[in-house]
C-alpha cells in the first residue's frame, strides 16, 4: 500500500525536478532541442572546421571558462589523449559532437557549474549510441538522476569525455582483455568503499593479481547500461541466476576445481526451492530465505576455506546460520548439506534414509500392490465365473466354505487363540467358550454342503439371499423372495 | 456393546431370519481409528501441498501466511495424533501391566503360513484359502505398518518442528534425513492407504466393521473362520444351529430364541 503512494511522490518530485531543468535550459538558451539531440550528427564530409583549428587554442593547456558559480570549466584537451581515444583514432572531428561551435567567436555557452556543463554536453553520446544511451535511462543511475542526485552516472562519467577508449573487440563485440581490469576501477571512482571490499574478495583478488579473466567484474553481475538497482526483491531474488551463470559453466569451473552443482544443490534445498519458487511466480515478493550472497558475502567473497569468513571453516558457517537462526546450536550447520550430494561419504545419514525409501517403496508398496491386484483378479474371476454358473451358485459357496476346515491342518492356531483368551475378552467383551474338542478330530476334506440347505442361503440375511433357481428358469415368477417379509 | 451377538430379526421356519453379529472392536478402539484417520487425513491434506510445494502444491500456499496457516494446521492435527498414538501406547501399557493386553494383534508365523498360502491361492496353486482368526495377515499388516509408519512421522516431524532442541543432542544431518525420511514416509504411508487398505475394507469387500464394532455372522465365518469356531465352537463351514455347539458350551447370549 505504501509503496504506490512512495513511488508517486518520487514521480512527481522527478518530473518538478526535470520541468524546472527543461526551464532553466530553455531560458539559457543555448540547449539544442532534444529531438534535435537525437539526429545524427553531421558527417565528415560537410565539418567546416578541421581538428587541428579546435586544438590550436583547446590544445593549450589553462583555457578555462568561468561558470555562473565562479567555477572554472576546464576548456583544454589534451592533443595526445583526444588521438589515442577511439574517436581520435577513427577520425572524429570535434565538431561531429560539439555541432554548434563551428563558428568564432562562439555561441554563448553557460552552465550554473562544472557538473552542469558536463550534464549538459554529455547528450552528444546520444547522436551515436542512442542504444547505449536508452539502456542507461532504465538504469539505476538514471533513477538517481531523476531523484534529483545531479552526481549520478552519465555517459561521460564511465568513459570520459575526450580520452575514450576502445573496450570491446570490434569483430566480436566481446570486452577486451584489458577492459575487464579497468571496469572495477571505474566504477571505484563513485564505489569506491564497495571497490576495496571487491579487492580482497576471491574474485576481485585475482583480478588484480593475476589478471583472471574468469573472474566477475562489476559489470558480470550488475550489467552494463541499464544497470539495476540491486537492493530490491525482485533482484535479490534473481541473484542465484547471476552466480549460477558462471558457477554451473564447467568449462570455467573444471580449471579451478570448482562443484558446478551448487545451484542444482541449492535449488533442492528447501532455502533455494522458496527462493526459485518465488523468482519465478512473485519476483517482488520479499523473502526471508537466503541467497547466494547472504552466505558467502556480497562484494567480499572469499574462498571457501578462508580462515575469517570461509564457510568451510565450521565457526565461521554457525556465525552465518545464527544471522537467521539465533538459536543455532554448534551442531545445527550440518543440517545444510554444503552443497554435497548426499553420498555415503558426505551427508551419508541423507543418503543412506534415501537409500531406505528408493528400495522400501518400491519394494513393499509394489510387492503389496501385486497381491493386491492378484486378489482382485482372482474375485473378479470367480464373480465371472458364478455368473455364467449361476444354476450352480452353490457350487461356488462350497468352495468358500472348504477353507474353514482347512484350519484344522494348523493345530498351533487354537493354542495361540487360547493363550489369549483371557485378553480378548477385555478386549471382545466376548466369554469365549470351551473350545470343542472334536475341532481336532476334523477331517481334512474339504466341507461338503448338504445339498438341501446351502450355507450361502444360510449365511445370509434372508431378503438378500439370491434364489437358488437360474434368473431364467420357469420358477423365477413366483414371487420375489424377499415378498414373505412384507 | 459387551454381548457378542446383536438379535436383528426372529428366525421362522426358515424364511426368517435371525442374524447374528460378533463384536470386534471396542468402543474405544472404535473412536481411536477415527481420531488416527481424521488426523491423518488433516495432516496428508496439509502436509501434501508441502512436499509438492515447487509444483501444484504452489497453487495452494502461493503466499506466506498461507503456508504458515497450513504448517499450524498441520501442526495442530500432529499434536491430535500424537496424544491419540500416546493413548495406545498408555492403554496398551496399562493392559500389559495387567496382564490383560489382547495378543491377536501381534504377528506370529502363522502370518507367515497363511500369507504364503494365500499367495499360493491367489496364483492358483491350491484351492485352499487360509482360514483366519480375528485378524489376519493383511489386518495384521495393515496395523504394523501404520504403527511403524506413524512412529516415522511423529519422530521425523518432531526433528522438523523444534530442529535447534534436536541438534543439541544430535548431529545436524538429521534434519535432512527427517525432512526426507517425513516427505517419503508420507508417500509411503498414502501409497499404502490407497492400495491396501482401501482395498481390503472397500473394493474386496466392505468391512465398516472398525466403526459399527462388529461383523456379522457370515462375514465371520467366510473371513475370520478360526475366530468364528472359538467364540461358537461351531466350525466356520458346519451350520450353526443353535444346539449344534459340544456339550460344555455355554449358551450363547442374545441367540436367537424361537
Amino acid at each position: 500500500m505504501r509503496r504506490p503512494a512512495f513511488l508517486a511522490i518520487f514521480t512527481i518530485a522527478g518530473l518538478t525536478v526535470a520541468v524546472a531543468a527543461l526551464g532553466k535550459a530553455a531560458l539559457a538558451g543555448d540547449s539544442p532541442d532534444p529531438l534535435a539531440q537525437a539526429t545524427p550528427p553531421p558527417a565528415l564530409e560537410s565539418i567546416p572546421v578541421s581538428n587541428e583549428t579546435c586544438l590550436g587554442c583547446h590544445g593549450v593547456p589553462g583555457l578555462v571558462l568561468p561558470l555562473e558559480n565562479g567555477e572554472n570549466l576546464v576548456l583544454y584537451v589534451s592533443p595526445q589523449e583526444f588521438a589515442d581515444s577511439i574517436h581520435g583514432q577513427r577520425g572524429y572531428a570535434c565538431m561531429q559532437c560539439h555541432t554548434t561551435v563551428g563558428d568564432y567567436p562562439h555561441p554563448s555557452f553557460s552552465a550554473a557549474d562544472v557538473r552542469d556543463a558536463s550534464l549538459q554536453l554529455y547528450q552528444a553520446c546520444r547522436r551515436c549510441h542512442a542504444s547505449q544511451y536508452a539502456q542507461t535511462q532504465d538504469s539505476v543511475h538514471a533513477a538517481a538522476m531523476q531523484t534529483g542526485n545531479r552526481n549520478a552516472a552519465i555517459c561521460t562519467d564511465c568513459h570520459t569525455a575526450h580520452a575514450t577508449r576502445q573496450l570491446t573487440d570490434p569483430a566480436t563485440h566481446q570486452l577486451l582483455s584489458e577492459s575487464r581490469s579497468w571496469i572495477p576501477q571505474t566504477c571505484a571512482q563513485c564505489h569506491s568503499a564497495i571497490y576495496e571490499k571487491y579487492l580482497t574478495s576471491v574474485h576481485g583478488a585475482a583480478l588484480q593479481a593475476e589478471g583472471n579473466l574468469d573472474v566477475p567484474t562489476c559489470i558480470d553481475c550488475h550489467g552494463v547500461h541499464n544497470i539495476e538497482d540491486p537492493t530490491t526483491a525482485a533482484f535479490r531474488l534473481n541473484s542465484p541466476m547471476i552466480c549460477a551463470g558462471c558457477h554451473t559453466n564447467p568449462e570455467i569451473m573444471d580449471k579451478y576445481g570448482i562443484s558446478t552443482q551448487v545451484l542444482e544443490t541449492y535449488v533442492a534445498d528447501f532455502h533455494g526451492t522458496t527462493v526459485i519458487l518465488f523468482e519465478k511466480q512473485h519476483p517482488e515478493a520479499e523473502t526471508n530465505k537466503p541467497v547466494c550472497y547472504d552466505c558467502h558475502g556480497v562484494h567480499d567473497i572469499k574462498r571457501p576455506d578462508d580462515p575469517e569468513k570461509g564457510l568451510q571453516v565450521r565457526s565461521n558457517l554457525l556465525a552465518r546460520c545464527q544471522v537467521c537462526h539465533p538459536d543455532a546450536t554448534a551442531n545445527f550447520p550440518d543440517a545444510w548439506l554444503s552443497h554435497y550430494i548426499p553420498s555415503p561419504q558426505k551427508a551419508p545419514l541423507v543418503y543412506t534414509v534415501n537409500l531406505f525409501y528408493k528400495i522400501f517403496i518400491p519394494g513393499v508398496l509394489g510387492s503389496m500392490a501385486i497381491l493386491v491386484a492378484l486378489d482382485a483378479g482372482s474375485a473378479l474371476r470367480r464373480r465371472f465365473r458364478a455368473r455364467r454358473a449361476a444354476p450352480e451358485l452353490l457350487t461356488m459357496e462350497a468352495e468358500d466354505a472348504q477353507t474353514t476346515p482347512a484350519a484344522g491342518d494348523l493345530p498351533g492356531d487354537e493354542a495361540v487363540a487360547s493363550s489369549d483368551e483371557a485378553s480378548s475378552q477385555e478386549e471382545t467383551g466376548f466369554e469365549p467358550p470351551v473350545p470343542p474338542s472334536a475341532d481336532q478330530g476334523e477331517p481334512a476334506e474339504p466341507y461338503e454342503p448338504p445339498a438341501e440347505a446351502g450355507p450361502g442361503e444360510e449365511i445370509r440375511p434372508a431378503q438378500e439371499a439370491e434364489p437358488p433357481q437360474a434368473p431364467d428358469s420357469p420358477a423365477n415368477d413366483q414371487p420375489e423372495e424377499g415378498a414373505p417379509h412384507g | 456393546m459387551d454381548q457378542a451377538q446383536r438379535p436383528q430379526g426372529r428366525s421362522y421356519q426358515g424364511v426368517v431370519r435371525t442374524e447374528r453379529t460378533f463384536a470386534r472392536f471396542t468402543l474405544g478402539q472404535r473412536w481411536e481409528h477415527l481420531a488416527v484417520m481424521v488426523t491423518f487425513t488433516v495432516l496428508l491434506l496439509t502436509g501434501l501441498p508441502q512436499k509438492y510445494f515447487a509444483s501444484w502444491g504452489h497453487d495452494i500456499l502461493a503466499t506466506p501466511q498461507s503456508i504458515l496457516l497450513v504448517r499450524r494446521i498441520h501442526h495442530i492435527a500432529a499434536i491430535g495424533l500424537i496424544l491419540e498414538v500416546i493413548y495406545h501406547l498408555g492403554r496398551a501399557l496399562y493392559l500389559l501391566a495387567r496382564r490383560r493386553l489382547s495378543g491377536d494383534i501381534f504377528p506370529n508365523w502363522q502370518d507367515v503360513r497363511d500369507a504364503w498360502q494365500m499367495a499360493r491361492y491367489l496364483l492358483y496353486l491350491t484351492h485352499k484359502k487360509p482360514a483366519y482368526s480375528k485378524y489376519n495377515f493383511e489386518q495384521k499388516f495393515t496395523y504394523w505398518f501404520l504403527f511403524f509408519a506413524i512412529g516415522v512421522m511423529i519422530f521425523s516431524g518432531l526433528i522438523l518442528w523444534f530442529p535447534y532442541w534436536w541438534t543439541h543432542l544430535l548431529p545436524g544431518g538429521i534434519i535432512p534425513a527427517a525432512q526426507l525420511a517425513h516427505s517419503s514416509e508420507a508417500i509411503a504411508a498414502v501409497l499404502f492407504i490407497l492400495i491396501w487398505h482401501i482395498y481390503h475394507v472397500h473394493l474386496e469387500r466392505v468391512n465398516l466393521s472398525i466403526f459399527t464394532g462388529h461383523l456379522n455372522e457370515a462375514d465371520m465365518r467366510r473371513y475370520h473362520g478360526l475366530e468364528y469356531q472359538r467364540l461358537t465352537g461351531v466350525a466356520a463351514g458346519e451350520e450353526a444351529a443353535p444346539g449344534l455347539g459340544s456339550a460344555g458350551e455355554p449358551p450363547l447370549q442374545g441367540e436367537e430364541s424361537l
